[in-house]
C-alpha cells in the first residue's frame, strides 16, 4: 500500500473513531468534573480535580431505581420476545400452519411500521385495557416490538438446521420439547443471541414509548428519568453526563460478552434460510 | 483396530411385523399394501430405486411418520401410533445426523442421557467406552463431528445406535455418503456388527449389491409397493417379476420380447423355446436370461444371433455387450474367447431351465406347468 493511501486510511479511521467515541469520552470526562470545571475555558479532557459527586447526586435523586426499571423492563421484554419468537419461528418451519405466508408477511409488515406511528392508538388501547402506566406496560410493548424480528431471525436459523437432528433426538429417547431444547436451540444460538441483542438495544434505548406510556415517576425508565435533569434542575450537566455514562455501560458490556455470537448471528441469519 | 465387544446376553432383539401399511400425502399415495416381517435377530433390507417408498416405510417404523392405514408391531406391542422415543429403536441416518455442538463422546452418550433411562454417569462412561472401543473411536472422543472424517462420522453414528441395546436397529442408507473403498469396508464391518450384536436390523438402500451381501432377506420395492420378499438367492434365481429380475444383479437380467407361439419366442435374432408348458393365456411373453447363463455359440445356429458391440476384460472373465435385434444383451464369457466389436456372434442359454418366462403385460413370472408336450 502506498504511504499516502495508508496515511489517508489512518486519517479516516481517526476521524471515525473521534466521531464515534468522542461524545462518550467527553461524557465520561464531564461526569467526573466539578460543576465549575465543566464550562472552563479552555476545556479540559482530563479533569484536574476529579469528583464522583454527580454520581452521588443521581443516587440521591433515586435514579438507580429507574436504572433498575430499565433493566427489568428490558430483560423481561427480551426474554418474552425471544421465547415467543423462537417458538413461532420453530412452528413456522416445522408444522403446516394455515396462512403461513400471510403470517410471515404480517410479521414483516409489523417490523416496517415505525413504533411512534402507532403510539397514540396504542395508548388509547392500553388505557381501555387498564394497562396504561403500569409495571407491565413497557415489557409488553417492547416484547411486541421485538417478536417479529425474533420470528424472522429464528425461523431462518431453524430452517437451516437439518430435520434429522431433531428426529435423531426423538429416536434417542427424548420428547419433542427436550429435543428442541437439547439439539435445536444450541444450533440456533447465533440467531437467538442476535435477536436478543437487537431487542436489548431497542428496549434499552427507547425513549418515546417510555415517555408516552408511563407517567408515574417510580415506573420511569432511565432515559426518561435522565431527561428531567435537563429541564427542571436548571441543566445539571454533570449529573446528566453521569447518567449517560451509566446508561451506556450495559450495552457495552453486553456487546463485549456476546461479540462472537453477534457477528455470527447476523451473518448466519442473513446468509442461510 | 476394533476390539470385539461381548455378544449381548439375553438379547433384546425383537420381531417386527408390518401389516397392510399405507401412507398418503394429501391425494398422493406414497406406499400401499406393505406387508413383511423380521424375525428376531434378522437382517432385512428394503431395496428399491429412489422414490420407491422405502424411506417412507422406514420413517413409519421409526415413528417419524404416521401410517394412513395398517399397523406396525414390534415384539408383541402394536406401536403404530407410539412416539419414536417409546419404540425402543435406534436409527442411523443417511446424513448421520450427529449433534454438531456435542463431542464424539457426548454424541454417543446422548441416548443414554435421556431422563427415561436413568443411567449413572459411571455406566454411561463405561458403555460409551465399550462402543467407542469396538468401533475404533477411542482417540476421537474429545473431538467435534466437524473435526472428524466422513468414515469416522459414520462410525460415531453407528456408535450412537449401538451404545444401547434396542429392540430394533433402523439403518437408512448409512453407507451412501462414503467413497467406494470405505463403503465396502464398512459393509463387512456392519455385517460383523450384526452378527456380534445379534440384533434385528432393518436396512434401507438403493444399492442391490449392498443388499445382496448384507441381508438375510430382501424386500424389493418400487412405486410404493412391494415387488418381492425373499433371500438374496431366491430373488436372484426366482424373481417373481420383470422388475426384480432387472433390478437385481449387476448387470441385470437380459429380457427378450417377441412373438410367442407354440412354446417358442421368436423375433429378430431370437429363437427361444420353453422346455415346460407355461401357465399363461396371453401370447405377449418375455424371456429373461442372466448374463452369466449365456454361453458363446455358433453365429449361424445359436438361439440368439447378433453383433458384438463392446467387450470389457474383467480378469477372470469378459463382459460382452451385443446387439441382438433391438435388445442390448450382456453376457459374461470366458476371458480367453476373443471378440471384436462388429463381429457376428451367437449366444445360447447354458441350459433351458436357466431361461425365465414373464407375462409381458403384467411383468409377472410365469410358472411352469410341467413338461411341454410338443417339444
Amino acid at each position: 500500500m502506498r504511504p499516502t493511501r495508508r496515511l489517508a486510511l489512518i486519517g479516516f479511521s481517526l476521524v471515525a473513531a473521534i466521531v464515534a467515541l468522542g461524545p462518550i469520552i467527553w461524557a465520561v470526562s464531564t461526569s467526573l468534573k466539578t460543576s465549575n470545571q465543566i464550562f472552563a475555558v479552555p476545556p479540559q479532557l482530563i479533569p484536574t480535580e476529579a469528583t464522583i459527586d454527580h454520581y452521588r447526586r443521581l443516587i440521591a435523586e433515586g435514579v438507580h431505581w429507574n436504572f433498575l426499571n430499565s433493566v427489568i423492563y428490558t430483560f423481561s421484554a427480551v426474554a418474552i420476545a425471544v421465547t415467543l419468537g423462537a417458538l413461532a419461528g420453530y412452528a413456522l418451519v416445522r408444522f403446516e400452519v394455515p396462512g403461513k405466508r400471510l403470517l410471515l408477511l404480517v410479521f414483516m409488515g409489523a417490523m416496517a411500521v415505525p413504533g411512534f406511528a402507532v403510539l397514540l392508538p396504542t395508548q388509547i388501547m392500553f388505557s381501555n385495557a387498564g394497562l396504561f402506566d403500569t409495571r407491565l406496560t413497557l415489557p409488553i410493548l417492547y416484547a411486541a416490538h421485538i417478536v417479529p424480528f425474533a420470528v424472522w431471525m429464528t425461523r431462518a436459523q431453524f430452517a437451516s438446521l437439518p430435520r434429522e437432528l431433531e428426529q435423531a433426538a426423538l429416536i434417542d429417547g427424548y420428547g419433542r420439547w427436550e429435543a428442541v431444547w437439547k439439539v435445536l436451540l444450541p444450533g440456533a444460538r447465533p440467531a437467538l443471541i442476535g435477536a436478543a441483542a437487537f431487542g436489548f438495544l431497542y428496549a434499552w434505548n427507547d425513549y418515546i414509548t417510555a415517555t408516552t406510556m408511563v407517567e408515574t415517576p417510580q415506573l420511569r425508565t432511565l432515559p426518561v428519568a435522565l431527561i428531567f435533569f435537563q429541564g427542571f434542575h436548571g441543566r445539571d450537566w454533570g449529573a446528566l453526563m453521569a447518567g449517560v455514562v451509566i446508561a451506556t455501560l450495559p450495552p457495552v458490556v453486553m456487546f463485549l460478552l456476546f461479540r462472537r455470537y453477534l457477528i455470527g448471528g447476523f451473518s448466519e441469519g442473513s446468509v442461510k434460510g | 483396530m476394533a476390539t470385539p465387544i461381548k455378544a449381548s446376553t439375553g438379547s433384546p432383539a425383537r420381531s417386527v411385523r408390518i401389516v397392510d401399511v399405507a401412507k398418503n400425502y394429501g391425494a398422493t399415495r406414497a406406499v400401499s399394501g406393505i406387508n413383511f416381517d423380521l424375525a428376531p435377530g434378522e437382517f432385512v433390507t428394503l431395496l428399491g430405486p429412489s422414490g420407491c417408498g422405502k424411506s417412507t416405510t422406514l420413517n413409519m417404523i421409526a415413528g417419524l411418520d404416521l401410517p394412513t392405514e395398517g399397523s406396525i408391531i414390534i415384539g408383541d406391542r402394536d406401536v403404530t401410533t407410539v412416539k419414536p422415543s417409546d419404540r425402543d429403536i435406534a436409527m442411523v441416518f443417511q446424513s448421520y445426523a450427529l449433534y454438531p455442538h456435542l463431542t464424539v463422546f457426548e454424541n454417543i452418550a446422548f441416548p443414554l442421557r435421556a431422563k427415561r433411562r436413568r443411567i449413572s454417569d459411571t455406566d454411561v462412561r463405561r458403555k460409551v467406552m465399550d462402543a467407542a472401543g469396538s468401533l475404533g473411536l477411542e482417540e476421537l472422543l474429545d473431538r467435534y463431528p466437524r473435526e472428524v472424517s466422513g468414515g469416522q462420522r459414520q462410525r460415531v453414528a453407528l456408535g450412537r445406535a449401538m451404545v444401547r441395546t434396542p429392540a430394533l436397529y433402523l439403518l437408512d442408507e448409512p453407507l451412501s455418503n462414503l467413497d467406494q473403498q470405505l463403503r465396502v469396508q464398512m459393509r463387512s464391518e456392519l455385517k460383523d456388527l450384526h452378527i456380534r450384536l445379534g440384533a434385528t436390523m432393518l436396512y434401507v438402500t438403493h444399492d442391490q449389491s449392498e443388499a445382496m451381501t448384507l441381508s438375510d432377506r430382501i424386500v424389493v420395492m418400487s412405486n410404493g409397493r412391494i415387488e418381492q420378499v425373499g433371500t438374496p438367492q431366491e430373488l436372484y434365481h426366482q424373481p417373481t417379476n420383470l422388475f426384480v429380475a432387472q433390478f437385481l444383479g449387476d448387470p441385470g437380467m437380459n429380457i427378450f420380447g417377441g412373438e410367442f407361439v407354440d412354446g417358442r419366442l421368436q423375433s429378430i435374432g431370437v429363437d427361444l423355446w420353453a422346455r415346460h408348458r407355461i401357465g399363461s393365456l396371453t401370447s405377449r411373453i418375455n424371456a429373461g436370461i442372466r448374463p452369466e447363463d449365456l454361453i458363446a455359440g455358433d453365429p449361424e445356429t445359436a438361439r440368439l444371433k447378433g453383433t458384438v458391440r463392446t467387450v470389457e476384460f474383467l480378469g477372470s472373465r469378459a463382459l460382452l455387450r451385443a446387439d441382438i435385434g433391438n435388445t442390448l444383451v450382456t453376457a459374461f464369457l470366458p476371458a480367453q474367447l476373443k471378440f471384436v466389436p462388429g463381429q457376428p456372434i451367437g449366444l445360447d442359454p447354458s441350459s433351458d431351465d436357466r431361461v425365465r418366462w414373464f407375462d409381458a403385460q403384467t411383468g409377472k413370472a410365469l410358472d411352469s406347468l410341467g413338461p411341454q408336450q410338443s417339444v
